[in-house]
């Protein structure tokens, strides 16, 4: 893969594949293991916001527990500024997690109830070790501005219940940056949250990008989204990489038929009549063979029977940085979509 | 005449705190066929509008002025046995959550038989599961499933059982409350083009709760919007999203990412919905409007109509009002 405007790589991940083993029935000893993530590689680039789209059970979340070393693969690599994650020892361990961060979905749950806002914020500075109490207080109340929770004086002495959902999120988003993280992982942060609170939302972190030149993992279920923040998007598919491109190529120029799935059931606003609709979906699945074909075979209207249900598509790039895994993406172009 | 007419209907909770001024003075009304969302941000009472519809509040909720005429009738003079034949039979609900509203130790077709039989006590048992095979087969549910348990189900089809099971005594008014909430955007558009399909194909009039607008868009004739217990902005959905007339509802538009046009910067609605307990004096919107003036704080609450089927309400008094 290459260099993408002479930007760095941050993350990379390396023919991840996560496995979960279930533990079965009161029937049978053990069940049929779940693939979470089935080699997907990516390169994140420094400074960027790159989005993750799926369905719920797609595994996007498994992908950022990974990088945030909350989970392990059990095949394949992920690297951060070029060093294997997997061989951290020592005081670059111990570092890992100041420069790598995650925010969680719900701010009802990822925040200590018994916990000052101000101990929440400060809290990972403590850990940390960094400055002594008076700038760890200067810190709290600079992140506190830039994240709106203006003045931070309202603020510092509130317990979680005291605040709302958006003010929540806020202050977890808070906590994460006041560590001037390299890379941080947001999954779904707004998931929870009223429209016009998630548009605040989205908005901080879109400053913080600027201000700290942080980069960005957003994890969503929402293209509408993703267009909105990010500047480059995976569509991932039961643990497999479908597309990934800019936000512009693979929202107005989708190439795979799920992507384009996606986009057509997604209600747009009462103008229906005036959006032309890609019609990839099956309507009635159709019957999967025992071979590991297309992950999305059984649902997709353009599939061709034999070639599709035998063998996976792999990504493949087709124009500019623009990666498909479709096997008429690649070769029949246009047609037939 | 309308199949249902809510006038002036005020609804609230006792609290430890106070009381709670959930809906505030809402009236509209609903033709036979027809649908209509409502549409809010949590908290602005649009579930407990639908509660109440139903009469199903819980014991701390009190609705203390209004009448809902349903089919002519007030619902609100009812006794509670006439209330218990009438819903389900005339007024039925989608619940929010309608993930866990099916009971997971029987089987889902014994469930819906059950809602059958309950309001129609001198139907043979077979008769019942004759029209739950019926209703599967409306609902898009292969026959061979209908046997199944809950939890042998995805949820589009528990989505689809609890349609099932909202349209098994056929009837004229469906208020479905987040129905699509929980689900992937793919299954989401299969349950709206069903449930459109549905109203179309019976008649019925539908009532549609949501927080999100785009959903709403999609499937309802006229559209409210509420704020903090008030219905703001009331009229059809194309006038409503062309040409908002209420500050709330511009915001909550320009909130929202969308898809197709030019990208453009969103615009968050600063602050908090107010504190319902506690009510501000005049309009409720007015410490997050980037139009408000004096007159939002004092003023009387007017309804300006910027079309036959096109309403907003205002505190802005007078001539700079349209």
């Amino acid at each position: 893969m290459k260099m993408n405007n002479g930007k760095k790589t941050i993350i990379e991940l390396e023919h991840i594949v996560k496995r979960y083993t279930s533990r079965g029935s009161f029937f049978s000893a053990r069940g049929k293991d779940i693939i979470a993530l089935n080699k997907i590689s990516v390169k994140i680039l420094r400074g960027e916001i790159f989005g993750l789209v799926g369905e719920s059970g797609s595994g996007k979340t498994t992908a950022g527990r990974l990088i945030v070393r909350l989970e392990k693969p059990e095949e394949g690599r992920i690297y951060l500024n070029g060093r294997k994650m997997a061989g951290l020892r020592g005081k670059a361990l111990k570092d890992f997690p100041r420069k790598v961060q995650m925010i969680f979905q719900d701010p009802y749950q990822s925040l200590n109830p018994q916990i000052s806002v101000f101990d929440t914020i400060s809290e990972p500075l403590v850990i940390h070790k960094i400055g002594n109490a008076k700038d760890r207080e200067d810190a709290v109340w600079q992140i506190m501005k830039s994240v709106g929770l203006s003045p931070p004086d309202d603020f510092v002495n509130r317990y979680p219940h005291q605040l709302s959902g958006g003010q929540r999120q806020r202050v977890a988003i808070a906590r994460v940056m006041v560590l001037n993280p390299d890379f941080v992982v947001a999954d779904e942060p707004t998931s929870m949250l009223d429209a016009s609170i998630s548009a605040q939302i989205f908005n901080i972190l879109l400053e913080m990008r600027e201000k700290l030149q942080v980069t960005l993992l957003f994890i969503t279920h929402s293209l509408s989204a993703a267009r909105y923040l990010c500047d480059r998007i995976a569509v991932i598919y039961k643990g497999n990489m479908m597309e990934m491109g800019s936000a512009e190529q693979v929202i107005q120029k989708p190439k795979h038929p799920y992507t384009k799935a996606l986009i057509d059931a997604l209600p747009k606003f009462g103008l229906s009549g005036e959006v032309n609709h890609y019609n990839t979906l099956l309507p009635v699945v159709r019957e999967v063979s025992e071979h590991e074909g297309c992950p999305f075979f059984a649902r997709c209207s353009v599939a061709n029977k034999t070639k599709c249900s035998l063998k996976r598509p792999l990504l493949k790039e087709t124009d500019n940085s623009h990666w498909v895994a479709c096997f008429y993406a690649v070769n029949g172009a246009e047609k037939g979509f | 005449m309308a199949l249902l007419e809510v006038e002036n209907l005020s609804i609230g909770y006792h609290t430890q705190k106070g009381y709670l001024h959930a809906v505030e003075d809402i009236s509209f009304s609903l033709e036979e066929g027809k649908s209509l969302g409502f549409v809010g941000e949590s908290g602005c009472g649009k579930t407990t509008l639908g509660m109440a519809l139903m009469r199903l509040l819980p014991p701390n909720g009190v609705i203390r002025e209004g009448r809902i005429l349903f089919d002519g009738a007030d619902l609100l003079q009812k006794s509670d046995e006439e209330m218990r034949e009438i819903r389900w039979q005339k007024i039925a609900m989608i619940f929010q959550a309608a993930m866990n509203a099916l009971n997971p130790v029987h089987r889902v077709h014994e469930q819906i038989a059950e809602a059958i039989l309950t309001h129609n006590a001198s139907l043979e048992k077979k008769e019942a599961f004759e029209q739950v095979k019926e209703l599967f087969r409306i609902v898009g549910i292969p026959e061979d499933r209908m046997r199944d348990y809950p939890h042998q189900y995805s949820g589009g089809m528990k989505q689809r059982a609890i349609i099932a099971m909202a349209l098994a005594c056929k009837p004229g008014l469906i208020i479905a409350d987040e129905p699509t909430t929980a689900l992937d955007v793919i299954v989401q558009d299969q349950i709206l083009k069903e449930i459109m399909n549905l109203q179309k194909e019976f008649g019925i009039s539908m009532i549609f709760i949501s927080h999100d607008i785009s959903v709403v868009a999609e499937v309802c004739h006229d559209i409210g919007i509420m704020y903090a217990g008030n219905l703001v902005e009331y009229g059809s959905r194309e006038e409503v999203f062309s040409n908002p007339a209420h500050p709330y509802t511009k915001a909550l538009l320009s909130s929202y990412p969308t898809l197709t046009g030019k990208k453009i910067r969103l615009i968050p609605i600063p602050g908090e919905t107010p504190n319902l307990i506690h009510l501000p004096s005049g309009c409720r919107f007015r410490d997050r409007c980037p139009e408000a003036k004096a007159a939002c704080k004092t003023g009387e609450a007017v309804w300006i109509e910027t079309s036959p089927r096109h309403k907003a309400l205002c505190y802005q008094c007078g001539a700079d009002c349209k």
